[in-house]
């Protein structure tokens, strides 16, 4: 029988058969191959394995000549996350969001299969879960985020799939839920309720496709007026990028989707099906619903958030994110230490073209560090989202720190809803994720 | 440059799932272009930019609800020129695996 491991372990021996023309020449003309590389005997520990953690470290593989190289996650699968929200509305399998974090490890990387339960900046320690210290030269962290359900009453993640209860964020497995109950929900109508907390989020676009794919299934489904789809969002808008928001608000007034800000979700009753928001003055409001998509508050994975690599003043601190320069990525206080990803106490910027764009500048700042050299590049805080407003249709929007609407092509309209966008989300960004993981791109 | 580079990887990428159907087709052709070799030049411009122009016709009205899409989600001239360009080359591919098997028929 073909499991997912075997099955990714063929492909990888394939690809390695057939591509291997391919790569050479993509390999040849690399601009990480063309540089000469940087001699060194330095440990260097990366603490995680998803997108950034392992893009780093096939960078620094290419750049460096003789480094020690430690990747710390217990994780063994490697999953495409940017393609949740697909699979949680019913457009691709789960399959195409499972890999193998092994298949995408630069050689000779030396793997501890465990958590990091603690940092100590101040002597160069990691400490795994089981106690093991890992002492390093220079430290990458790529952690991402944790999702603090717990902020949240009454909420069970394991229900996700049952009594209307979904979620996009938590797994594959609860993506695939998400689509199911979608499914159900689709066939009769009702109430839907969508929220959005106030931390920073990973992909704080994927509340909104979720809302328009939903309001899409209905309508495919005809059972659209005999439906009510509510947007509860913990701020006082559905985005953070001014002109991004607006342009939602006006889609959902068109479509009818209503919109509560600074409406927090507290609690949820699962059995009952009823959801609890409270307002900044304290004001409780109860609402049932048939469908509900909830939206975890997120924050720094403990071990960042209580180190001494956290923020510890400012809009970053609470939530305890690494404290890192926003242009050079490099910790403020450890020089050693990096950030990359969702982990980084910056402005906007949680999501896979993020670190598209900012893993090259980690990579290379860190090899500058070695060197002897100060980091030179600054990165602008680069992030897209291709937003999602229907099967088939989404608007490819890019920005920057400052919120600047930034297309990579001047001819793409990022506010134009488009065919283009999403044949781009449904068919090229798994390939631009793939190129990113292995440090070509 | 950096764009052109990500389109590179991109098309390696969708490439790499597409070896083990490209690759037997792609021997097949040349051997069937290498056996009919001295007939190629027999095959008319006009025969092959028929097959060319059809194919792209299929392929311009397939893409979209291949990609799960449909015509009405053209939504500006960028689409078009996407979709254009995408069943074009679809189509000239199609002219080019073609042009052995239509020098086939000639004697």
């Amino acid at each position: 029988m073909e499991t997912p491991k075997n099955r990714s372990t063929a492909l990888s021996r394939r690809q390695w058969l057939l591509g291997s023309a391919g790569a050479v020449v993509l390999a040849s003309a690399a601009p990480t191959a063309q540089a000469a590389k940087t001699k060194t005997k330095a440990h260097i520990v990366i603490l995680g394995s998803g997108l950034g953690g392992i893009a780093v470290a096939n960078r620094l593989h290419a750049l460096l000549d003789g480094a020690k190289i430690t990747l710390i996650d217990r994780k063994e699968e490697h999953n495409y996350q940017p393609g949740y929200t697909l699979v949680a509305t019913g457009v691709w399998p789960v399959s195409k969001v499972r890999d193998r974090n092994a298949d995408f490890h630069p050689p000779q990387v030396n793997w501890i299969k465990e958590m990091v339960s603690e940092l100590d900046p101040a002597s160069n320690t990691v400490v795994t879960a089981s106690g093991q210290r890992v002492k390093y030269d220079y430290l990458v962290v790529a952690m991402g985020t944790h999702q603090d359900w717990s902020l949240i009453e009454g909420m069970d993640v394991n229900a996700i799939g049952q009594k209307g209860l979904t979620s996009v964020y938590p797994s594959p497995e609860a993506a695939q839920a998400t689509w199911a109950s979608m499914d159900a929900f689709r066939q009769k109508g009702g109430n839907a309720v969508l929220t959005l907390p106030a931390t920073p989020l990973k992909c704080a676009g994927a509340p909104l496709k979720m809302t328009f794919m939903l309001r899409d299934r209905l309508a495919q489904s005809g059972t659209l007026d005999k439906s009510k789809v509510t947007f509860y969002s913990a701020l006082g808008n559905v985005f953070g990028v001014k002109v991004v928001n607006d342009n939602v608000l006006a889609r959902w007034t068109d479509l009818g989707i209503a919109v509560e800000t600074t409406q927090k979700l507290q609690g949820i009753d699962i059995g009952a099906q009823r959801a609890r928001f409270v307002s900044p003055e304290g004001a409780s409001t109860e609402v049932a619903y048939d469908f509900i998509h909830v939206v975890p508050p997120m924050r720094a994975p403990d071990a960042v958030k209580n180190s001494d690599l956290a923020w510890k003043a400012g809009p970053f601190a609470a939530g305890g994110w690494l404290e890192v320069d926003k242009e050079t990525l490099q910790h403020r206080r450890y020089p050693n230490v990096f950030g990359v990803g969702d982990i980084n106490g910056t402005p906007r910027g949680k999501t896979a073209a993020t670190i598209k764009k900012s893993a090259p500048i980690v990579a290379q700042h860190l090899v500058d560090v070695i060197a002897g050299r100060a980091p030179g590049q600054k990165f602008d805080g680069y992030t897209s989202c291709p937003l999602i407003v229907k099967e088939g249709s989404a608007m490819l929007i890019e920005f920057d720190y400052e919120g600047r609407l930034t297309p990579s092509l001047p001819l793409i309209e990022p506010l134009q809803a488009s065919y283009f966008a999403w044949l781009m989300k449904y068919r090229m960004l798994k390939p631009a994720y793939m190129a990113t993981l292995k440090g070509r791109v | 440059m950096y764009e052109i580079w990500l389109a590179m990887n991109i098309a390696y990428e969708i490439a790499l799932g597409l070896w083990p159907a490209l690759v037997p087709l792609a021997l097949v052709w040349a051997v069937v272009m290498g056996i009919n070799r001295k007939k190629l030049a027999q095959v008319s411009g006009e025969a092959l930019a028929a097959v060319a122009v059809l194919v792209s016709l299929v392929a311009v009205l397939a893409l979209p609800p291949l990609s799960r899409s449909t015509m009405a989600d053209m939504g500006y001239w960028v689409d078009w020129a996407g979709l254009l360009a995408m069943g074009a080359g679809v189509g000239v591919a199609a002219a080019l695996l073609m042009w052995p098997v239509l020098a086939m028929r000639r004697r």
